[in-house]
């Protein structure tokens, strides 16, 4: 359930797949103008009631935000006319007008209002509600007592001015605010949503270019069908598609090269070099911007230490992992932010994140050494966790001379708990995804006191944040972001390890398949089927 | 519904030797079935049983090669030393990554780029050890309790089915999760732990229809007349004529184990580093075998023959112990 | 006999909660909040923690939670998944896949299973003989992931006889590749169980004095040995087709077939209680019930086997 969004891709770099060689194989029989593409089974199709990428996929299709994102990850109009601000705090939204749900329903700006007031009342426990804490009055309708209720169920920051216009007043400033805006959960709802929300679950009605072909069949499968009352600019290049639940990725991987499904967006990473050897162009290789972190509890006094934490980090042969496990396919972090996001700097992380056996052995030698056994903490959720994991103890073990080394695999249930509830005694794993394509939401979750993992504190790295935050440009906000930046590297209590790359593949039958690396994933609308 | 100890797949299947009735406490349906597989009724034979299956058993060149492959494995893992001298997880270079058979590395390298015949050598001991001890744990529990609940029937006999059938009720990859997490280390003492805890339930019941097929007999009766204590008639009496089946189960058990082990490392709660087995290796092999045949190769070799060679030795056993078959 | 069919019955009360109980606190212990879960690495509200919790009843202790949970089931309800299905719903829709996988696997292991058994044993110590017995050993020594994912690649994907995965093509097109893999261990079972069985009853008094009074081999085989020999098969294939019906996590996952065992997976690894409980419940009924008709059948094929 870790929302692992498996997909990405250069900022540049779409790939559209090239013409295929034959028609032969497939998913479907006599071409209907529909192709099937295959993930895991989602777990809600409400977009505020999901972090599953695997829902978003479904969702994306189906609805269409104020803002969404294009192909190089930039914010740009959609169901919106415009989005403007003067101080970062309050933003006004025009909401386009002529715009339909699939049940004749039209979109106004009460549509937008109710559906985020819905999610963000506590006691309606929409797993998206974290994102709407920024608003004004989202502390009202999640009170600190989690027994009171909550003396009101409206965001008292949203107001709808007229069916067009949408006031949003922030408590701080934000200036990645439209952003923000381009993440599922703010989604627009129609009134039928509200009258049954768990039927509305099984069969969602949105605005989006597509919707659905009958219910949700629940580990099975979610048909969609083109929207003839779509009006924005994702005008769908075929006739529909199905999203086919699977219980594991080597076999979504099987029947796509038994030409059952037409699409994947993610090859498995030990069959990405089987994959691109029998599917030549069909694998569509892309740079993501997901990245896998070791963190350290610096609330155990043996980590409290940065020469150990950049010891560890520069033992660690990030190239020989990325070789070993990733088929050299992934990039080795030089920074903390990917090389796809405004802000990033090749090098920024100098020599914390370049393997140096004798420099991390000296700096592991100042620093005391470590006493007692180190665990290392992963989940069990990918086999690949485990396998870079022996990589790296192998390497703590010949070039630090750590001996006692043990694994702490945790089931997928309880790992997220155990590093919330800092049970964690040694360096962990850690992942992440962004929500938006900023540098704001690559370091302000992660390392922000009041909110990392590590237990870690640095007024100098919030205040760097909060500036960037309340910057009137994007190219000011960057400046400061990548100051923070640098605290963070200083100090290392989180060190970057690799940036992921995907796989996907697709049949013969279909072309024009765009995955972004960013929430809106495969562009569905430009697939063409033969 | 759940039989551990038969490896392949865990959370179903019963064990064909220990058909069991989940709640009869006759159970002749059930524990019949498994002594027909395992050697008849072994019900009144003489004195002379085991030396008669020995002298059988010398016999069989079955029993003389599953024996010598046995002792090699067993030579492997106690002495490691004799074949390798590199470590587990040592001189271990990501940059050699999959290497394929040759040069330094006679069967090539793993994943993390470690010596595989450093790491194959080593993969023996804890396979073997966790198959043997097992076994041999779930035998004593069986022994014991099969032996005093058929003996003295009635509510303690009573007791000890149901808490058997409860047992044999539970999911067991959810048995092995919850006991796995108070071992977080997921050693090889754990391991043992969680296959016995879910994996004694197959002999007790076949110990159990023994003990009351044989309690009964003539001898028995004799051994009561005169004035032998309980524990002297089970003891002496009805353990060496009701125990033959339950040791051919044994045997074919420790192969079962040992695939049980190594589906549970395939299902991600299984052993882990710094252990090193033939089933972890399997199981990370096997994304890999269509260009890295290898990685697959060794281990599946070394482990279907140990597999094999107990599995044989069962069998010839079980021929050996049965009379009928002779 | 219907007095011994009573008191099985009553003495599967003791057992069913037992188990029922065992299961519940297996899962309420397993580590870690399903609720943070939920959420993976993004920040979930401390509101919305409590408020699924409140609705799960996870706030209450270990017996109230049982008994909450045994109060829901005998009003038919068998509660709700953290993604707000019912249990009974989701049972049930895996419940028929599952029912369809083990069916398959079942007649492979009667039909070909007893099929390779009689062959080999009527011909004790022959090359079949050897064949079959070591055919079967070699497939109870590999584990099922390898056989599972061989044979999909090697028979479904590069020869194309068998749909690689999924439900698409239905009962049984869909099911016999699966069925195949999943009831290779119980049909290697089977063959050993006839194969012993044959060979022993051959060399029965009563076969002596059929051969005696002049019958032909086919009439000795046919009535007499084979009757007797199928009774441990037969009892063999009733239970494990009780068995069967509790899922198999692994061939269900390599073959993307959604049924109890990949449910019930998880469920444990989502800390998801009613499902686990739920389908363990129900497969411990299942169990209690093919055990019953097992030992009764027994009965009827063995006149020497009386209930009373």
């Amino acid at each position: 359930m870790t929302s692992l969004r498996v997909v990405g891709g250069l900022t540049a770099v779409v790939l559209t797949a090239s013409l295929g060689l034959t028609a032969c194989g497939g998913g479907g029989k006599a071409s209907d103008g529909t192709f099937i593409a295959g993930h895991p089974e989602p777990d809600h199709l409400i977009p505020g009631n999901t972090t599953s990428s695997y829902s978003w996929d479904v969702t994306d299709e189906l609805f269409e935000n104020l803002v969404s994102l294009d192909k190089t990850g930039n914010a740009v109009n959609a169901a919106a006319s415009s989005v403007e601000t003067t101080d970062q705090k309050v933003w006004t939204i025009k909401v386009r007008p002529g715009q339909k749900f699939h049940n004749d329903e039209p979109v106004t700006a009460a549509s937008f209002a109710d559906a985020w007031n819905y999610a963000a009342y506590g006691p309606n426990a929409f797993e998206g509600n974290d994102y709407f804490s920024q608003i004004r009055g989202y502390a009202d309708l999640n009170p600190e007592d989690e027994k009171a209720k909550p003396a009101t169920d409206k965001l008292s920051g949203v107001e709808v001015v007229d069916d067009a216009t949408l006031k949003v007043t922030l408590d701080a400033p934000f200036s990645q605010f439209k952003l923000l805006l381009t993440h599922p959960a703010f989604a627009p709802l129609p009134k039928a949503a509200y009258t049954d929300i768990k039927a509305f679950d099984n069969k969602p009605i949105g605005n989006g270019p597509y919707m659905m072909d009958g219910a949700w069949e629940r580990n099975k499968q979610v048909k969609l069908k083109v929207f003839a009352g779509y009006t924005g600019t994702r005008k769908p290049k075929n006739k529909g598609f199905t999203w086919r639940s699977y219980a594991s990725q080597d076999t979504t991987y099987t029947d796509l090269r038994a030409g059952r499904i037409d699409l994947m967006q993610s090859i498995p990473a030990a069959k990405v070099p089987e994959a691109k050897r029998l599917m030549g162009d069909k694998a569509l290789g892309r740079a993501t911007g997901t990245f896998d972190y070791l963190g350290f509890p610096l609330f155990d006094k043996r980590f409290d230490n940065a020469d150990l934490r950049k010891a560890i980090s520069m033992a660690i042969d990030r190239n020989g992992v990325n070789k070993a496990v990733y088929g050299g396919e992934y990039t080795v972090a030089d920074s903390l932010l990917p090389p796809m996001i405004k802000g990033h700097r090749p090098g920024a992380c100098g020599e914390l994140c370049t393997y140096d056996p004798t420099k991390a052995k000296q700096l592991y030698d100042k620093a005391g050494g470590f006493k007692g056994t180190l665990e290392l903490y992963f989940s069990n959720a990918q086999p690949s966790y485990e396998q870079w994991m022996q990589i790296v103890a192998n390497s703590l073990k010949q070039n630090l001379g750590i001996t006692d080394i043990q694994f702490r695999k945790i089931p997928v249930s309880d790992y997220l708990s155990t590093l919330s509830d800092k049970k964690e005694k040694g360096p962990y794993r850690q992942n992440w995804e962004a929500d938006y394509p900023s540098a704001q939401n690559y370091l302000e979750p992660q390392w922000h006191s009041d909110k990392n993992r590590m237990g870690w504190t640095s007024k100098e790295f919030d205040g760097l944040i909060a500036k960037g935050n309340g910057a009137a440009t994007d190219d000011e906000a960057v400046k400061f972001y990548n100051q923070a930046e640098d605290v963070a590297l200083r100090e290392a209590p989180l060190v970057p390890l690799w940036i992921w790359k995907s796989y996907g593949g697709r049949s013969t039958k279909i072309d024009g398949v765009t995955i972004t690396p960013f929430a809106n994933g495969l562009l569905a609308h430009e697939v063409t089927v033969k | 519904m759940t039989e551990p100890t038969r490896g392949k797949e865990p959370p179903r299947h019963v064990d064909p030797e220990a058909i069991g009735d989940a709640a009869s406490t006759v159970g002749v349906g059930a524990t019949a079935a498994a002594v027909a597989e395992a050697g008849g009724l072994v019900s009144g034979q003489s004195a002379s049983l085991w030396g008669d299956a020995w002298h059988d058993l010398r016999r069989r060149w079955i029993f003389w090669i599953s024996a010598a492959i046995l002792l090699a494995v067993t030579v492997l893992a106690v002495f490691p030393g004799l074949f390798t001298d590199v470590g587990e997880n040592e001189n271990c270079d990501p940059n050699l990554s999959k290497m394929p058979p040759g040069g330094d590395h006679r069967f090539g390298t793993d994943v993390a780029g470690c010596d595989y015949y450093a790491h194959v050598v080593h993969g023996a001991w804890p396979t073997l050890l966790i198959g043997v001890s097992v076994t041999l744990f779930a035998l004593l529990i069986a022994v014991i309790f099969g032996t005093v609940g058929g003996y003295y029937g009635g509510a303690l006999d009573g007791v000890i089915a149901r808490v058997t059938d409860v047992f044999f009720g539970l999911p067991f990859v959810l048995g092995a999760t919850v006991i796995l997490v108070a071992f977080p280390d997921h050693g090889i003492g754990a391991m043992t732990l969680v296959l016995v805890l879910l994996g004694w339930t197959t002999m007790i019941r076949i110990m159990r229809g023994q003990v009351i097929a044989v309690k009964d007999a003539d001898y028995v009766q004799a051994a009561r007349l005169l004035g032998a204590s309980d524990f002297r008639i089970m003891r002496r009496h009805i353990l060496p004529n009701a125990i033959a089946p339950v040791i051919v189960v044994a045997t074919l058990n420790v192969g079962n184990v040992i695939a049980s082990e190594a589906t549970l490392d395939f299902l991600g709660v299984g052993l882990q580093y710094p252990e090193v087995s033939w089933g972890l290796q399997l199981n990370q092999a096997q994304s890999y075998f269509v260009d890295h045949p290898h990685l697959l190769i060794f281990p599946a070799l070394f482990l279907s023959a140990t597999v094999l060679s107990f599995l044989m030795l069962g069998d010839a056993v079980r021929d050996a112990l049965d009379p009928k078959l002779r | 006999m219907w007095r011994y069919i009573a008191r099985r019955l009553l003495q599967a009360i003791p057992v069913f909660l037992g188990t029922t109980f065992l299961i519940y606190t297996l899962v309420f212990y397993l580590p870690g909040d399903p609720i943070q879960a939920l959420a993976g690495e993004k920040p979930l509200s401390p509101s919305v923690v409590a408020a699924l919790r409140e609705h799960y009843n996870l706030n209450d202790p270990l017996l109230l939670q049982y008994v909450k949970y045994l109060g829901g089931l005998f009003q038919g309800d068998l509660g709700e998944t953290f993604d707000g299905q019912q249990v009974s719903d989701v049972l049930s829709g895996r419940w028929t896949v599952t029912a369809q996988l083990a069916l398959t696997a079942w007649l492979f292991e009667l039909v070909i299973g007893i099929g390779l058994g009689v062959w080999a044993g009527l011909r004790r110590g022959s090359l079949a003989d050897t064949l079959v017995l070591g055919g079967t050993t070699l497939v109870i020594a590999v584990p099922v992931f390898v056989l599972g994912y061989t044979a999909q690649i090697v028979l479904g994907l590069n020869l194309g006889l068998f749909p690689t995965a999924g439900t698409e093509d239905g009962w049984p097109v869909s099911y016999l590749l699966p069925g195949l893999v999943l009831g290779s261990l119980g049909l290697s079972y089977v063959a050993r169980l006839t194969r012993t069985s044959i060979a022993e009853n051959l060399r029965a008094d009563y076969v002596r004095t059929a051969y005696a009074k002049g019958l032909t081999k086919v009439r000795v085989v046919g009535k007499h040995t084979l009757r007797n020999s199928l009774i441990p098969v037969i009892t063999y294939l009733g239970v494990d087709f009780g068995a069967l019906m509790g899922g198999a996590v692994v061939t269900e996952g390599i073959f993307n077939l959604p049924g109890i065992g990949q449910q019930v997976f998880q469920s444990i690894q989502l800390k998801e209680g009613p499902v686990v409980v739920g389908a363990s419940t129900l497969l411990v009924l299942v169990f209690l019930v093919v055990n019953l008709a097992v030992d009764l059948l027994y009965g009827v094929l063995d006149p020497r086997i009386r209930r009373d």
